[in-house]
């Protein structure tokens, strides 16, 4: 059994689990409407109770788009924040907190860290499974922006498709993100420091050129300025790697002794596989550490995976109150017309099709709310995920997808089965004590 | 046609409590009947067993049927078939048309006769003049909300029709129209016609009327009014 339903593919798996939820709602509509045609008298009801029922719809679609919502967007931000991670395979900083480090190394968090020195970059760098050793020297910012030094490699890894323009190729020009609002050709001159405590003019004096765009990677690289490491260090008055004789040369190989120091190297190894043995050979006590941020996202994630459950839970027992709140709605309201229900059994009309107006009146309430509920599900996460990705610049997409629409449609079969309750009160009631009211 | 009422014993009781007895009670079959008496005597429950709506003792048969021996549900049934009812406050669904509201039934009949019973309330709204079109009831006048209501009783072609205060809302030239209109129906179509009023209008342009005080038949007369 188990291997049959593994066979089936995807969607097929998909509509049988909307059946098999929307099953109870279709066989209690087909057992009640049967032969009946309680639609007239149910939009009656709606009509004459609009702005009671509007609130009922918009208090079910507030409390599904706010569950499926926040669950979409914790699952955008995971695929977003291992999308923009994906080009960092190992990252080598000074031994500290994994999680500090990549924050700072690869999604540009401003943070003081200590900086690995030129011997130690130098080993990186000449190791034989090494492609690409690309020092991070970050510090600096322009209009938030921040200003990260590195290697030309680097900017060709990270961009993947060709930059607009060129790349660096001398100390004091730039390649700017995306997002940056800057054109090629413009100038100007780094903060020290981010943010409010931003130094605009610590560096007066030195003016960078923009001599090329990246295109969009959806990271926070998007809004950063890539200058060759060396200006970063020129900047701040320290050598800048090479001897005087090397003349305006940029980039690797650096003389360790000229080199002043990076807070972080992030390696490309030759081979996938090599990533391993380098992980293992570039930690050393006391010296340097090594990680894959995609591991320590992943422990990142176990512990979002705590706070998704915890989420889960919230959400389903905020569900659980907005259906009891529905079903004791559904009660008064019914009361509100049990005059009418009384009329229509004084003139005749079977049980069942009382329990089918009053039933399809709560149904269409729930419908209705269920319905907004996953529209607004999807605004909320478009919503989320547009102020996520403009604080962060981690491109998060978070759409809603089946299993949002499965909880939804959980929701919506238990509580249409669950307003059989009301409805099968409304018979209980005397018919000549509510004519007479 | 009409259907013929006898009632045999009947008694209705609430908590204990004796609501109405009627040892014996004899009505032909297109007979226009009135209740009257005292608020609180006992008409209404009256008008209630003989509609099946209250469970009673002792026996209640329209024409060969003995509704007291009935399941709710059956009771229901025949109230649907034969019986058509009338309220002192009409009890229309403002929110639909006329037609919509003097044809509810078949919304719960079977596909067979839905037809049927849109054609006829239409001809009874037509026959009681009541404003064509399909505009809200909401706006209509009482008169015009009663004629509806007895659109609606009769759309079924029920042989029994059993109104409650039907004039009670309106004043009194409407009332005097509402009374020519439903007697000269009733009367053409030959269904049997209970009405309980204090309406003296309405009561002595029937055949007979019973007279009910503390919950007891006190008198029956042949058209005789106060």
């Amino acid at each position: 059994m188990t291997s049959v339903w593994a066979a089936l593919p995807v969607f097929m798996q998909n509509g049988l689990i909307a059946v098999g939820l929307l099953g109870p709602l279709l066989l209690v509509g087909a057992l009640l409407l049967r032969g009946f045609r309680p639609w007239p008298l149910v939009r009656a009801l709606l009509w004459r109770f609009r702005w009671a029922n509007l609130m009922f719809v918009l208090l079910i679609a507030v409390s599904i788009g706010m569950g499926i919502g926040l669950i979409a967007q914790e699952r955008g931000l995971r695929v977003g924040t291992a999308k923009a991670a994906e080009k960092f395979d190992l990252v080598v900083t000074a031994p500290g907190s994994e999680l500090t480090m990549m924050l700072a190394a690869v999604y540009l968090q401003p943070a003081a860290v200590p900086l690995l020195d030129g011997f130690a970059y130098d080993r990186i760098a000449r190791h034989d499974h090494v492609a690409i050793a690309a020092p991070i020297a970050f510090g600096d910012s322009h209009e938030g922006a921040p200003v990260v030094g590195t290697i030309a490699d680097f900017v060709t890894h990270l961009a993947g498709d060709p930059v607009e323009g060129r790349l660096f190729q001398r100390s004091g020009e730039a390649v700017i993100g995306s997002a940056i609002d800057l054109k090629i050709g413009d100038r100007f001159t780094p903060a020290h420091g981010h943010g409010a405590r931003a130094e605009e003019d610590a560096h007066d004096g030195f003016e960078i050129e923009v001599v090329g765009r990246m295109p969009p990677t959806g990271s926070p690289w998007d809004r950063a300025i890539l200058i060759p490491v060396e200006t970063v260090w020129e900047v701040h008055g320290l050598a800048n790697g090479h001897r005087v004789e090397e003349g305006d040369r940029i980039g690797p190989p650096f003389t360790p002794e000229l080199f002043p120091g990076t807070p972080a190297i992030i390696v490309r190894a030759t081979e996938f596989w090599a990533n391993y043995a380098l992980r293992s050979e570039f930690t050393e006590a006391g010296e340097t550490m090594a990680f894959f941020p995609g591991t320590v996202l992943n422990d990142l994630y176990r512990v979002m995976g705590d706070v998704r459950q915890a989420m889960s839970v919230m959400s389903t027992v905020n569900q659980i109150l907005v259906a009891t709140a529905v079903l004791l709605g559904l009660f008064i309201l019914s009361r509100l017309f049990q005059r009418q229900l009384a009329m229509l059994r004084a003139l005749g009309a079977p049980r069942r099709f009382i329990l089918s107006v009053v039933w399809g009146y709560g149904v269409s309430l729930l419908l209705a709310g269920t319905a907004l509920g996953l529209t607004f599900g999807f605004a909320a996460a478009a919503l989320l995920s547009r102020l996520v990705t403009q604080r962060t610049d981690i491109l998060v997409t978070a759409s809603i997808t089946w299993s949002e629409v499965t909880l939804a449609l959980a929701f919506l079969s238990a509580t249409s089965f669950l307003s059989l309750i009301p409805a099968l009160v409304v018979l209980t009631r005397p018919i000549v004590e509510n004519l007479q009211k | 046609m009409g259907l013929p009422l006898k009632i045999l014993d009947l008694a209705v009781h609430a908590a204990g409590r004796s609501l109405l007895k009627v040892p014996t009670l004899d009505v032909p079959a297109g007979a226009l009947i009135g209740v009257r008496g005292p608020s609180g005597a006992g008409k209404s429950t009256f008008l209630h067993a003989l509609s099946g709506l209250t469970e009673v003792e002792g026996s209640i048969r329209w024409g060969k049927t003995d509704i007291a021996r009935l399941s709710p549900e059956r009771r229901s049934a025949f109230r649907a078939a034969h019986v058509g009812m009338i309220f002192q406050d009409h009890l229309l669904f403002d929110e639909l048309s006329t037609e919509a509201n003097a044809s509810l039934a078949a919304l719960f009949s079977p596909a067979a006769k839905r037809r049927d019973i849109a054609r006829r309330a239409a001809d009874r709204l037509d026959r009681l003049r009541v404003p064509p079109g399909r505009r809200s009831v909401a706006s209509f006048s009482g008169g015009e909300r009663q004629r509806v209501a007895i659109s609606r009783a009769l759309a079924t072609d029920p042989a029994i029709l059993l109104a409650d205060e039907p004039t009670a809302s309106l004043d009194r030239p409407a009332a005097d129209r509402l009374i020519d209109d439903l007697v000269a129906l009733v009367r053409q179509s030959g269904k049997t016609l209970i009405a309980v009023s204090h309406d003296p209008h309405l009561l002595e342009r029937l055949d007979r009327v019973l007279t009910i005080e503390d919950g007891a038949l006190r008198a029956d007369s042949l058209a005789e009014t106060t």
